[in-house]
């Protein structure tokens, strides 16, 4: 079917569908794709329209602020507005193209991270993975992956890989940041099967529950030129992304005051990001780096971050993890340092490592190299997005983040900085340089913050400790789903796009069954 | 015990085989001399309540001077600091406490 704009539909009119997709991003249209061709009829209901329109993207601003112990509160309201893109394609137009499936640790119950756990194991992803990257068209991520295999740049095995191990990153083509005609032809092929509808310009103001509050009855829209709507459907899933989930469940308030599925009061709470943290004062002589004096290895597969270049992080095994009772955490090497003038101290460790490390001295610049830490940001109920006190041009509240780091994500970061620097010296591999203090790292968090918004609608079984079960439906609502990197449980350290597919594939298939057995 | 100057101790924490004064070693590029004075300086100021000598940290970690053996023994001695923890941190550089005491006595030892 052809794209329609709501905005030119008579007003009142009422949208049916089998399936109603809200929210035309990478989930949503992955989500249409799966069932483009079927029995169904699919209404895929998108705010934006083909092309960025400032007025469309000025409903995403809101408020909001980053926290952390013992530092003041970083001002973080342009970030809300401007992490997303509300518009066909959403977030996949601004998107770097890189693609990673979440570790096996990132889904095992771990007893030192609270609130860990996912209610599938990666081994029950697995064949959704492989479908996420046939769709992206890039090579599966098996279990266990422990470096890629590129000719001539064999992976660094850190003593035995028993701490730490080389986690491979994959880039595809299908993302406005990468290649735009390729993420073009993706983001429109879902309207042109015949079941499949895709509204733009069409707002979701509420999504208004029957009157019991089990069941989803229909949704109301809105269009920026006054023209107002509903949706009705058999199923529906949220796909709006990890702050816009949330701020919808919570805003339709209608009949169940604390919003849809907030019975728990747990809607927009753990809200989890990635941040960087790194040194870069190449004057004062203090930049995060290591120095790799024990190997000879071309890690340009490390450092060679180009799109569609093979590239590696170092991560911890679960093992490494346990040990020292820490979170996950990513090392990524990022380029070969620019050569300062001679610092007599930086020479004379590298002279020593070298010698320690291999018996022979050697300082060469091309095994200096920069680098870059991410830590795990655990979940945590008072980071959270709630309703602000504004209204955005349709009425809808705004939106209040409020991105929170507790001490323990600080002795998490610590402790996997501490590791790994140990992991290398004792592999007589090389030394890290981390000279960030504990005041700085919040500032180090806000001024690096990712696009990756989880867990604000977690999965968990138990409807106490999450807002959607393991088939991603939300709690209490019979016909409800979300989909989306929002159903993260813990938010691992991995660009979330790949695995929130996975699980975009993984509903689609249950929700195929189950309309199947209800009819 | 011999001993050693400040030059055969550089040479020593390169790794290299100090009494082997060959041409070929000779021409090899000692450790920067004001470098690891000023780390070794800032591994003493940094456990202010012990006291060091060079005789005794010479004694402790380069007690037959420099041999291949004792080449061997320090990457094991590096190695288990690092496995155990114990670690001399400087400017942010995850260093082994066996690489803070080199340090040391490449500070301690009389030119």
């Amino acid at each position: 079917m052809p794209f329609i704009d709501a905005g030119d539909l008579p007003g009142d009119s009422e949208i049916v569908a089998d399936l109603i997709v809200i929210g035309g991003g990478m989930a949503g249209l992955a989500l249409a794709r799966e069932w483009a061709g079927s029995a169904r009829s699919v209404a895929v209901i998108e705010s934006g329209g083909k092309t960025f329109d400032p007025a469309v993207q000025d409903l995403y601003r809101g408020a909001g602020v980053m926290r952390g112990p013992d530092s003041p509160d970083q001002p973080f309201d342009d970030y809300v507005g401007q992490s997303r893109r509300r518009m066909l394609g959403g977030s996949g137009m601004i998107w770097g193209g890189k693609c990673v499936a979440l570790d096996p640790a990132d889904f095992a119950r771990r007893d030192w991270v609270p609130g860990s756990g996912w209610p599938i194991s990666r081994a029950a992803i697995q064949p959704y993975y492989d479908r996420a990257c046939d769709l992206l068209e890039i090579a599966h991520f098996p279990p266990g992956e422990t470096g890629l295999d590129v000719a001539g740049k064999p992976a660094l095995a850190i003593g035995d890989r028993k701490a730490f191990f080389s986690a491979p990153r994959r880039f595809t083509k299908f993302s406005g940041g990468v290649d735009k005609a390729a993420y073009d032809r993706w983001r429109f092929a879902p309207a042109e099967a015949a079941n499949v509808t895709v509204y733009l310009n069409a707002n979701v103001t509420e999504l208004r529950l029957a009157a019991d509050g089990q069941s989803l009855a229909r949704l109301d829209l809105a269009c920026l030129n006054g023209r107002r709507h509903t949706a009705r459907g058999r199923v529906y899933v949220l796909a709006t992304g990890g702050i816009e989930n949330a701020r919808l469940l919570l805003a339709s308030n209608t009949v169940a005051a604390a919003g849809v599925g907030n019975g728990a009061g747990l809607v927009g709470r753990h809200f989890q990001g990635h941040v960087v943290f790194s040194v870069d004062d190449r004057k004062g002589g203090r930049t995060s780096g290591v120095y790799l004096s024990g190997t000879d290895n071309d890690m340009t597969l490390y450092t060679d971050g180009s799109k569609g270049a093979a590239h590696c992080v170092f991560a911890p095994t679960l093992a490494g993890q346990k040990a020292r009772r820490g979170g996950n955490c990513t090392i990524t090497l990022n380029s070969f340092r620019t050569p300062a003038p001679v610092d007599p101290e930086l020479a004379a460790l590298q002279q020593l490592a070298g010698g320690v490390d291999r018996g022979a001295p050697v300082a060469r610049a091309d095994r200096d190299l920069s680098c870059f830490v991410m830590t795990e940001h655990a979940p945590n109920p008072e980071s959270r997005v709630s309703l602000g006190d504004s209204s955005d041009a349709l009425g809808v509240p705004r939106v209040k983040l409020e991105w929170t780091w507790s001490e323990a994500d600080w002795r998490r970061l610590e402790s996997s900085v501490a590791a790994f620097g140990q992991a290398l010296g004792e592999a007589g591999l090389g030394r890290l340089a981390f000279p960030a203090e504990r005041s700085r790292y919040l500032a180090m968090a806000a001024t690096s913050a990712s696009r990756h918004h989880m867990g604000t609608t977690r999965m968990h079984r138990d409807p106490a400790q999450g807002v959607v079960d393991d088939t991603s439906r939300v709690h209490g609502v019979d016909n409800l789903y979300v989909a989306g990197s929002s159903v993260f449980p813990t938010s691992g350290i991995g660009n979330p796009t790949l695995t929130l597919l996975a699980m975009t594939m993984r509903l689609s298939d249950h929700l195929k069954s189950h309309l199947a057995r209800a009819a | 015990m011999t001993p050693l100057d400040r030059r055969h101790v550089l040479l020593a924490l390169t790794g290299l085989a100090a009494g082997a004064a060959t041409p070929a070693v000779a021409a090899l590029p000692e450790i920067d001399p004001e470098g690891a004075r000023r780390i070794g300086q800032a591994y003493l100021d940094s456990h202010p309540g012990r006291r060091f000598d060079a005789g005794r940290l010479q004694g402790d970690l380069l007690p037959d001077g420099w041999t291949p053996e004792a080449s061997a023994r320090l990457r094991a001695r590096a190695a288990a600091d690092f496995r155990a923890g114990r670690l001399f941190i400087h400017r942010g550089w995850r260093l082994s406490d066996t690489e803070g005491r080199l340090f040391a006595l490449a500070a301690l030892t009389p030119p």
